[in-house]
């Protein structure tokens, strides 16, 4: 029988204890993985060696859904791609039929999705702020945020009946206009949302601990992140100047006067930074739609698309067989195929419709931003210590119901 | 009607070249290059009536004015314009005067999702309307008779229906009265709608204004599931769709088959379904009287073996069937009695009824014909169910026809039912069977023509099944062979019938086949036949015909 070897050489126990590797399962049902995600992360003591993300707990079956549905019945399924700016896949969506059919909403419907668009774009750069600071310890951070996107999503949910699901575009135009005294309240609130920016923006800037915790993490240079299928913020993180807004104007977005801010380190500061800037550029965006909107319908007036009014529907023929026709057979689109593409609050949304002339869409897929930066959190994380997966997480702001459709 | 060689002729329809026949109106004609022009009151089948203006369209012939398309016929090298603004212009006019009066009913009218009004109203106006005037009131229930009931409101004067009474049914039973825009239909004094093809009216009725009063709120049509089958109400065997949900049969409507039945239907026919919906042997049960009990398939199955197992092969086994089994049903009925060794076989029907030169015919079930070829392909003789005696035992294929006092006295009496009758309530094991409407099968009508069935329900209606099925159920329980589906108890038939011949159960077509050996020798005058050169046993199948599918989607 031999002697431990300790026992002979009393420097073995300074001697580097040889580790495995060992696999941790992180979510999916993790308050830090939001939309219920998993990641089977392969750690080397702190290190990370790897990472799978792993999705399919939130799928609902989204393209299939839609292919059973008449086209207006699908506008609830949009509401659920991304569930922190509904307005904006709602616009995305109808802005897609609208393209098959062939048809202009009304001016003052544009510049309504546009002004809910980009209230949606602040509530979602609001959350994701929210998060990164919330889960690096800074629950203020999160609790001014909440703060904010309350103030705005009472306004939404005024504007439009529901806070979160929507469903307030339509064929044509969009369900309700502002209510009396709406706007006055908007232009409130809008002082308040900024200040609390500005708040944020000053607990955690400059702040040491949250600076050391982002700044050179998850790193990804910009020819890398359009390999990758990198758009939103996180593209412009790293200094690629590509805003659909700008670079394909649709809507009245080539009506408004605004900046597309840029990063340059394409890490996880940057991409937090950007939405800093973002939340103030789309505060702008709201204030020129504000001053800008012309009165006028909310939709247009053709009883193939729009649903005719209810004093119609209930008081004549004509009215209730238009109404009988859209709710039970839907709205004739022409055959055809087309893709369309908005800024959504994380990237490019683009909704690939397939019509058969029916009251059905024949197909729809989804292009959710968030999925191919998902599949690039292994190339920005590996090598990082385990602590920093959830800043980087954070970051890219993946939302489940668009990414699992 | 007589069909010569078609002429053809050449037109053009919005620019595109059609070679139409020279009988076809400028309607059918732009319908075979897929262009439809919008009509109410023209139909297939009927006299031209121009009432609706509807098809009015443009033609070469007559630069700068619309003509009728239900009217005009095609001549060599005509034009017609189904879509220029003029053409386009007197759509819209029409709907929005066709509306004038119209009640705003579509959420009470059964016709709602059926109706022309409604597509029209989307396809060509999509507008409100633009005259301000107070709507007539006019009768909104008149009871026409025991199955149609009018809505004076709802109707547009197209008077198909009048034409239709007139041309087809040879009742004139309808007439227009009053005159403008009080006009409206009715019945002669005295006379109600009582003719057997009123229900036709109500197919063809292109608005919500004739309604059929057996289905009327009974449900909306798009709940419903539409499924191909053929009326069990006599031998004439008329196509029909099944519109049922879940185990609940809603209504029936005439399938178009120009051999059969074209697209019409009787009354009596119509109503059938009731014996699907109502009085059905639910459950498996053992017993008679006060004995009964529901006792599930197994233990009554295993209950009618027992029973009869002692008796089989002692020449004291009775096979009932009947003429409203199909001819899987009818064949595996024979396959119990060659395992039981039965000394004599019993055919029970449903008694004779009226008939007419048309679509009627007396014999009131819808598989004399196939039962008998069965019986021929089996080497049994079939007695009539009324004398059933001189056994002791009887295992019934069905119970129509059979005396349920010779029943009572009956040692065992095993009935594979559908409806809960005096026959059903003397077995001592039930098996309850599906009806025709509910299972995949084969019938043969009067004149020899083997037509499918399909299982029209998603449901079944407690533990029923195929009567093929309890049969394959009970022969197992014998130490016998049965059918495990339609198709095979087909095949075993087939092999057997030299009439059957080379058929597959699956190959058969939708509208049937004509078994060329059971054609009759006279017809009645009116009853439609199998066209010359029709698809027979051995020959092709005809083309497809296009026109005028009129009763198979309600108005259309």
């Amino acid at each position: 029988m031999t002697e431990p070897a300790h026992d002979q050489d009393p420097l073995a126990l300074e001697a580097e204890i040889p580790t495995s590797l060992m696999t941790v399962h992180l979510g999916p049902s993790h308050p830090a993985m939001h939309g219920t995600v998993r990641m089977t992360v392969t750690l080397d003591g702190e290190t990370i060696v790897n990472v799978d993300p792993e999705i399919g707990f939130l799928h609902r079956g989204f393209s299939k859904s839609s292919e059973n549905s008449t086209w207006h019945q699908v506008l609830p399924y949009t509401d659920r791609l991304n569930y922190v700016s509904p307005i904006l896949n709602n616009t995305g969506y109808i802005m897609g039929v609208e393209k098959l059919i062939g048809l202009r909403p009304t001016e003052r419907a544009e510049y309504l999705r546009v002004l809910g668009g980009e209230i949606s774009r602040i509530c979602d750069h609001l959350t994701c702020v929210a998060a990164i600071g919330l889960e690096l310890g800074a629950f203020t951070v999160f609790l001014y945020a909440m703060e904010a996107r309350e103030l705005l999503w009472d306004r939404i949910a005024e504007l439009c009946g529901a806070r979160v699901t929507v469903s307030w575009t339509r064929i044509g135009g969009v369900a309700t206009d502002m209510p009396p005294g709406w706007e006055q309240k908007l232009r409130d609130c809008l002082p308040r949302v900024l200040e609390l920016t500005d708040e944020i923006d000053t607990l955690l800037t400059r702040n040491r601990i949250f600076v050391d915790r982002t700044r050179g993490i998850g790193v990804i240079g910009a020819d890398e992140a359009i390999d990758w299928g990198f758009t939103g913020p996180c593209l412009r993180a790293c200094g690629v100047n590509y805003d659909v807004r700008k670079a394909h104007p649709y809507s009245v977005y080539d009506r408004m006067d605004f900046e597309v801010p840029l990063g340059s380190a394409g890490d996880t500061y940057d991409r937090y930074i950007l939405r800093l800037l973002e939340i103030r550029q789309s505060h702008r965006i709201v204030q020129q739609c504000l001053s800008q909107m012309p009165p006028g319908p909310i939709i247009i007036d053709d009883w193939r698309y729009a649903l005719p009014p209810k004093k119609e529907v209930f008081g004549s023929i004509e009215g209730v067989m238009a109404h009988f026709k859209l709710i039970m057979e839907g709205i004739q689109v022409p055959a055809g195929e087309v893709y369309v593409y908005t800024e959504g609050a994380n990237g490019e949304l683009g909704f690939h419709i397939v019509s058969n002339g029916t009251g059905k869409p024949y197909a729809i897929q989804v292009r959710g931003p968030g999925l191919p930066i998902l599949s690039a959190m292994p190339r920005l994380i590996k090598g990082h210590a385990v602590a920093d997966l959830i800043p980087v997480f954070d970051s890219i702001n993946m939302i489940g119901g668009e990414v699992e459709q | 009607m007589t069909e010569g060689p078609a002429k053809k002729v050449k037109i053009f329809v919005d620019g595109a070249e059609v070679e139409a026949d020279a009988r076809d109106n400028l309607i059918e004609a732009a319908r075979r290059v897929g262009v439809s022009i919008p009509y109410f009151c023209y139909h297939p089948r009927l006299s031209i009536a121009g009432q609706c203006r509807m098809c009015l369209v443009e033609t070469s012939d007559a630069p700068g004015r619309l003509v009728p398309g239900c009217q005009v016929r095609v001549k060599e090298g005509l034009k017609i314009v189904t879509n220029s603004p003029a053409v386009k212009d007197n759509q819209r006019g029409c709907m929005e005067f066709h509306l004038v009066n119209h009640p705003v009913d579509c959420a009470i009218c059964d016709q709602s999702g059926e109706c022309k009004l409604q597509d029209y109203y989307m396809e060509y106006d999509h507008q409100p309307s633009r005259i301000r005037v107070a709507k007539l009131n006019k009768p909104k229930r008149e009871i026409f008779g025991p199955l149609v009931v009018y809505d004076a409101e709802r109707c547009i004067m197209c008077t198909r229906c009048v034409r239709f009474m007139d041309e087809i049914a040879q009742k004139p039973q309808l007439a227009v009265v009053q005159r403008g825009t009080y006009s409206l239909i009715a019945t002669f004094p005295g006379q109600p709608l009582d003719s057997q093809y009123a229900g036709n009216t109500v197919d063809i009725c292109p608005v919500g204004a004739l309604l059929n009063r057996d289905f009327r709120f009974q449900s909306r049509i798009w709940f419903v599931n539409k499924s191909p089958s053929v009326c069990t109400g006599c031998s004439n065997g008329c196509n029909v769709y099944v519109e049922g949900r879940g185990n609940v049969v809603y209504r029936l409507l005439p399938r178009r088959n120009e051999e059969v039945n074209q697209v019409w239907m009787c009354d009596q026919g119509r109503l059938t379904y009731h014996a699907t919906n109502e009085r059905r042997v639910q459950w498996a049960r053992t017993g008679r009287g006060e004995n009964a009990a529901s006792v599930g398939p197994r233990i009554a199955l295993e209950r009618a073996a027992e029973l009869l197992r002692p008796l089989a092969g002692q020449g004291s086994v009775g096979i009932a069937l009947s003429a409203q089994c199909t001819n899987e049903e009818a064949a595996a009925a024979f396959q119990i009695g060659a395992q039981l060794r039965a000394s004599r076989y019993f055919l029970g029907s449903q008694p004779a009824g009226d008939s007419d030169d048309f679509l009627i015919r007396a014999d009131k079930n819808p598989n004399s014909r196939g039962v008998r070829l069965v019986a021929e392909a089996f080497g049994v003789k079939l007695e009539d169910a009324e004398a059933v005696d001189g056994v002791k035992a009887l295992v019934a294929m069905r119970t129509d026809g059979l005396p349920a006092g010779k029943l009572a006295r009956m040692e065992v009496f095993v009935a594979i039912a559908q409806n809960e009758d005096a026959a059903s309530a003397e077995a001592d094991v039930n098996l309850p069977c599906e009806s025709v409407y509910e299972q995949d099968g084969t019938l043969i009508n009067w004149y020899g023509r083997l037509q499918r069935t399909w299982d029209s329900l998603p449901a079944p209606v407690g533990d029923a099944a195929p009567g093929w099925s309890w049969a394959k159920r009970l022969l197992d329980g014998l130490g016998g062979v049965g059918p495990t589906s339609a198709a095979e108890a087909f095949r075993t038939l087939a092999a057997k019938s030299p009439h059957l011949e080379g058929l597959t159960f699956e190959a058969l077509p939708e509208d049937g086949i004509v078994l060329e050996a059971l054609l009759p020798k006279e017809w009645p005058a009116r009853a439609p036949r199998p066209l010359p050169g029709a698809h027979s046993i051995r020959g092709p199948r005809p083309p497809a015909v296009k026109v005028g599918d009129e009763a198979s989607g309600g108005s259309r």
